[in-house]
This record gives structure tokens, C-alpha cells and sequence, in this order.
């Protein structure tokens, strides 16, 4: 009742009221915008598991160490998808970091200015690209390139290795991953070059003062400064190899089966949700893709959480060692 | 305070209801007497769009259709965002209980084609079911086996890995096709089975007809299969297959035509309708991998008037479009059972 009695003391009640009245506009915007998202979050997952609930009654936890995917004997399994979308984004993160890092300190530290505005918007917009048009690419230019040209290459120089070999082909595992290493460069490497030229001045300058060279200074103040950051910034570039749908599918071949070799086509959790989803010919099969749904949404939570809890852990030990 | 607390909360929640439920409670379309729109499979637009100007000219109905696949037109017509859906396979049972209410009438007949890629080579391809069973089984991994050889002897065919191609995407041409496979061998029917999609034992995977038909032309080696009218559309070569008759023969309207003689005279349901891998006696043109394409209807809508009326013109003067796109007008019987269905649809 608070806000219809007038207040006895205000000299100009209509314009105090006025005030009131945007704050309490204000104040429940934002609390509608935060309660909204975590309520949608929350009726999201619930909805996931209700509608795979009938599939995790049929399968339970052995669905998960199932290899089979086939809709026409009711065989239902997750294992091959879990392993595509586990090597895949695993791949992607191998190549990625180093390359966003060393993009981040080329932008930051070795560039000259003229240089580094230029192609720093480039890299950006790599980011910008839909990831469809990047899938249409992967089909067309960059898979046939990857058979025709990269794995003769490495299967010519590492061929003992038995994750080179095989028959090359246009869509499989390698393509997706590098695909996806295309894709999550920009944000890595957009978040690194933030934390780089976030690195105090003088600390730099200080080391640098002292005698040690410029990759001296990277190594021992730019870096371990951002590393809390930069491990962030990887987690997040994960979640994004996770969850990318589109641009693997097109690339990935669509592959049944787990091999040692990263040549043949693979699938992910993302993939076969969006490929097969649409026109699926069984409710058990509705069902059990809401399982990968499921499956795939305590990963990407089981992840974030972590790359939390990573970078708390980081913050305090710096803070400990500096302070 | 408090009470403005608890107002905002109320709202909030009031607001997250709202949007969890939005799209049950959106506002029905509007009502225009004179569109349909309708979604679905790939195979039949060629023909659909032939007959949009034409039904338009015939009775003032505006038909719009989206070619999205069949997959997407059962989920459109289960959830009635469309006035009628489109696919290549029929049915299931657990998508027929989920239309709730819905007749599917068999309206365009055709055939799949087995493209592939064979630079250098100019004879067309001879494939027996066996061959191509086992290339999709991943038993025959070489154009050079001798299994191919046997009836291509003269072409000279490459040492060259084979690379079967198929839907990653729900497909009424794959049901089709695994449908054919299922028939010719019995190692397919046990291993993958018939369906819109299937645990392929080899090959790759792509999306769409235009997703496998990217693949194959950019692939020495490769093959796959997609309805004549694209492979038509987009000059890719289409090999010929042997029929029960030992004769081998192409996807043309004269091999479709014979694989639909040996039917039944009278058609019930449309389980019935099975045109793969037909008999002997359907004679020594009939393509073995030819399949009907089915349209889907709710039996009450508020534009079943108009539905009736285009579908009744589609089964009948629409099969006049056919012949130049390579869709064999439906048999008589099938008309008939088509005509039956759709009085099903109440207006």
C-alpha cells in the first residue's frame, strides 16, 4: 500500500510519484527479463526429459553405451553420437586455442595498429558467417578438398597413426571437426585479444625493462594474466562445438558406426537431432532422439559449470599469488 | 514494496506462462476462401508446380507448396500449419494415430534413379539388384569387382572405390529405395530394413536431394539414388537396372508404367500400392524401383471444399502434366481407390 499514500512530507507529490512509478516500471522489466530466462531454462529441460522420459523407460542408462542407431528395428543407441560430438569439438579445441591465442597476441602485441584494426574485424566476422552458408562451403569446396588434397597428405606422412587411416572421403569426422575449429576461432580468439590488451602496461613494460625479451613477456606475464580468461573463453568456444547442428551435419557424412580412423563419416548428438528429427517414423524414435537431446544438454550444462568453477579456482589462486 | 514485489512476480510468472503456451493459444489463420497452402515432399513439385497456374485458372484456388521434404510435410500437416502435406512414403501407424484424422491419397507415380560418377566412361551403367544390394552393403567397395564386370564387360570401368550415397534426412525416396533393397536381398531386409531412413552399413550421408546429388557430382566413384524428375532437372547420369524379367531397363514412363500393370484389380488400402521389384509378368520394360507419392488430408478443416475440389483435379486432369517430367498418369484402380479417399474428406 506503500505506494498510493501520499507521502505528507513531499512538497511535490505528482512528480515524486512520477519518479515512483519508472522505478517500479524499471525494477520489474528487469526482474521479468532475469525470472523469464532461468523459468525458460527450466521448463526447456523439463520438457526434454518428459519427452524422452518413454525412451529413457525402454533403454535406461544402457542407451548410453549402445552403438546402433536403426529406426526400423527399434534399436536405439548413443554411443556413436556421443563419440562424434566428444572427438569432434575435441579436435576443434586442439586447433583452435593455440591459433585464437596466437591471432590474440599477433593483434595485441606484434601488429602494428594500421595492421591489426583491419584484420581484427576480419576474424570477427568469420563469426558472422551463417553456420549453413559455412556448411554449403564445407559440401562443396572444402570437403572434396580435405579427400582429394589434406588426407593423402597426412595419411603419406602419418599413416602408421590409425586415426589417419583409411579411405579418405569428403564428409567424416575431420571435415566436421575443422568446420568447427573455423567456427569457434572467432569467439576464442575475440575474447583472448580482449584479455590480452586488458594486460596492465606496466607489468609488460616492467618485464621487459628487466631484460627479457618480447616472447619472455608474453610467456611469463601476458599469458599467465589471461589464463584464467582464456580458459573461459575455450569452455565457451566448447559449448559452441557441442551444440552446432547445421554446418555439421552437412559435412559430416552421417556415419553409423565408431571408427578408429577420423576419415569416415561420423555423427554427432546435434547432427542426428537435426537430421532426423523431422518425418521420424516411430514415437519410441521421437523419444529416443529427445534422449540425445537430453544427453547433449547435461553435457553442455556439465561443461559450463565447470568452466566456472575453473575460472573461480584460477581467480583465486592469482589473487592468493598477488595479493 | 512488498506488494509491488509481489505484483511484478505475478506478472512475471503471468509472462512466462505466456510465452511456454503462446503458440497453442496463437490466433487461428485467417479464413480466405480461395488459398491452400501445402508442404512436403521434393519429388512431386516439379509436377505441383504445373499444376498451381493451372487449378488457379480452373477454379480460383491459389495453391502455394513448399517443397521442405517429407518429413517436415507430415510434421506441418500433423501440427495443421498447412491446408494438406505431401510425402513420398507412406504413413506409419504411430504418425497415422498423431495426424489424428488425416486420409492419404496416393496422387503422382514415378520412379527413383540410381545416379552415379563415373568420369571417362561412356556406356551406361547395367546394375542387378545384386550388385547394387551389396554395394550398399559395403561387400562390393570397387567398380572394378567382377561382379560388375559381368554385365558392364565392354565399358572398361575403373579400379576406382565405390562410394554409395545416401539420405541423412528422413526421405520417402529412401523408403522407397530400402524398400526395393529389402525385396531384392534378404541380407538388406535383416541388417537395415525398410523405412525413410536406415542404419547404412557403408557409404555417406547427405541432406536433401540436392545434398546427395552435390555429393555425387563431386565424388569420382560415387552413387546414389533420387527421384528420375531431379536427376532430369540436373543432367546427372542414371544407370539401368534388371528387372524380374532379366531385361535391363530405365527409369522412363514406359518402365513404370509396367511395374503398375501387375497391381491388383481392385485397391483397398494403400499397403496395396507396393510397386517395387514387380513380377515377371509385369513384363520385360518394368523398372523395378517405382513408387507412388502420396498427398495427406485432414478429413475436416475448414477448407476442405476447396481441398476436395484440388485434389480430385490433381488425381485426375493434373496426371495430364505428368508425362513430360517423367510421372506416369496413376492406373485406373488407383484413381478409383483416390476417388474413394477423398470423399472421406468432409466439407
Amino acid at each position: 500500500m506503500s505506494i498510493i499514500t501520499p507521502d505528507p512530507v513531499a512538497p511535490d507529490a505528482i512528480e515524486r510519484h512520477g519518479i515512483r512509478l519508472g522505478d517500479v516500471l524499471f525494477k520489474g522489466v528487469a526482474l521479468v527479463a532475469a525470472v523469464g530466462v532461468a523459468a525458460i531454462l527450466g521448463l526447456l529441460a523439463y520438457k526434454v526429459f518428459a519427452l524422452a522420459w518413454p525412451a529413457m523407460q525402454e533403454y535406461g542408462f544402457s542407451f548410453i553405451w549402445t552403438e546402433g542407431w536403426n529406426p526400423n528395428a527399434n534399436v536405439y543407441g548413443a554411443l556413436v553420437f556421443i563419440y562424434g560430438t566428444v572427438v569432434t569439438a575435441f579436435i576443434a579445441l586442439l586447433l583452435a586455442t593455440p591459433l585464437s591465442i596466437a591471432i590474440a597476441l599477433f593483434l595485441t602485441e606484434i601488429a602494428p595498429r594500421r595492421l591489426a584494426a583491419p584484420v581484427a574485424t576480419m576474424v570477427e566476422l568469420l563469426a558472422a558467417i551463417p553456420s549453413v552458408v559455412l556448411g554449403l562451403w564445407g559440401i562443396l569446396v572444402f570437403g572434396p578438398w580435405v579427400a582429394q588434397h589434406l588426407e593423402p597428405w597426412l595419411q603419406s606422412w602419418f599413416g602408421f597413426l590409425p586415426i589417419f587411416s583409411g579411405d579418405p572421403s569428403q564428409a567424416g569426422m575431420l571435415p566436421a571437426a575443422l568446420v568447427l575449429t573455423i567456427m569457434i576461432i572467432p569467439i576464442t580468439s575475440a575474447i583472448c585479444r580482449e584479455l590480452f590488451s586488458r594486460v596492465p602496461r606496466d607489468l609488460s613494460d616492467g618485464s621487459l625493462a628487466l631484460g627479457s625479451t618480447r616472447w619472455e613477456a608474453i610467456r611469463r606475464v601476458a599469458i599467465p594474466y589471461a589464463a584464467p580468461g582464456i580458459s573461459a573463453a575455450v569452455l565457451l568456444g566448447l559449448g559452441r562445438a557441442f551444440g552446432e547442428a547445421i554446418a555439421v551435419t552437412q559435412v559430416i557424412g552421417s556415419g553409423n558406426t565408431i571408427n578408429r580412423s577420423l576419415f569416415p563419416p561420423a555423427d554427432t548428438l546435434a547432427s542426428r537431432i537435426a537430421s532426423t528429427y523431422q518425418g521420424a517414423s516411430s514415437d519410441l524414435e521421437v523419444n529416443s532422439l529427445l534422449y540425445l537431446g537430453a544427453i547433449l544438454l547435461v553435457i553442455s550444462l556439465v561443461t559450463n559449470v565447470s568452466a566456472q568453477v575453473i575460472v573461480n579456482r584460477f581467480q583465486k589462486a592469482r589473487r592468493m599469488s598477488t595479493g | 514494496m512488498k506488494v509491488v514485489l509481489g505484483l511484478s512476480l505475478v506478472v512475471t510468472s503471468v509472462v512466462a506462462i505466456a510465452f511456454t503456451v503462446g503458440t497453442a493459444t496463437a490466433a487461428p489463420a485467417e479464413k480466405q476462401d480461395t488459398s491452400l497452402t501445402g508442404a512436403g515432399a521434393t519429388f512431386p513439385y516439379p509436377l505441383i508446380s504445373k499444376w498451381i497456374p493451372a487449378v488457379g485458372s480452373a477454379y480460383g484456388i491459389n495453391v502455394n507448396y513448399s517443397p521442405i521434404g517429407s518429413g517436415g510435410g507430415i510434421a506441418a500437416i500433423t501440427a495443421r500449419t498447412v491446408d494438406f502435406g505431401a510425402s513420398d512414403a507412406p504413413l506409419s501407424k504411430d504418425q497415422l494415430d498423431a495426424c489424428k484424422g488425416c486420409v492419404v491419397i496416393p496422387w503422382a507415380l514415378s520412379a527413383i534413379s540410381i545416379p552415379y560418377n563415373l568420369p571417362g566412361i561412356k556406356c551406361v551403367l547395367r546394375l542387378t539388384p545384386n550388385v547394387l544390394s551389396r554395394i550398399y552393403l559395403g561387400e562390393i567397395t570397387n567398380w572394378n569387382d567382377p561382379n560388375i564386370a559381368k554385365n558392364n564387360g565392354t565399358c572398361g570401368l575403373p579400379d576406382l572405390k565405390i562410394t554409395p550415397v545416401y539420405r541423412s534426412d528422413n526421405s520417402g525416396s529412401t523408403y522407397a529405395f530400402t524398400d526395393y533393397l529389402s525385396n531384392v536381398s534378404g541380407t538388406w531386409k535383416s541388417k537395415a530394413g525398410t523405412g525413410v531412413n536406415a542404419q547404412w552399413p557403408a557409404g555417406v550421408g547427405a541432406r536433401g536431394s540436392s545434398g546427395v546429388a552435390g555429393v555425387v557430382t563431386k565424388t569420382p566413384g560415387a552413387l546414389t539414388y533420387v527421384d528420375i524428375a531431379y536427376s532430369l532437372q540436373n543432367k546427372l547420369r542414371v544407370g539401368w537396372v534388371l528387372n524380374k524379367s532379366g531385361k535391363f531397363t530405365s527409369p522412363g514412363l514406359r518402365g513404370i508404367q509396367a511395374s503398375a500393370s501387375v497391381l491388383p484389380k481392385k485397391i483397398t488400402s494403400f499397403d496395396q500400392l507396393k510397386l517395387v521389384d514387380p513380377p515377371k509378368n509385369a513384363g520385360a520394360l518394368a523398372y523395378p524401383i517405382s513408387t507412388f507419392t502420396y498427398v495427406i488430408a485432414p478429413t475436416s478443416a475448414s477448407k476442405s471444399a476447396d481441398l476436395r475440389k484440388f485434389i480430385y483435379w490433381a488425381v485426375t486432369r493434373g496426371q495430364t502434366y505428368g508425362k513430360p517430367l517423367l510421372f506416369q498418369p496413376l492406373p485406373l484402380q488407383v484413381q478409383a481407390f483416390a476417388f474413394r479417399e477423398i470423399k472421406k474428406i468432409k466439407s
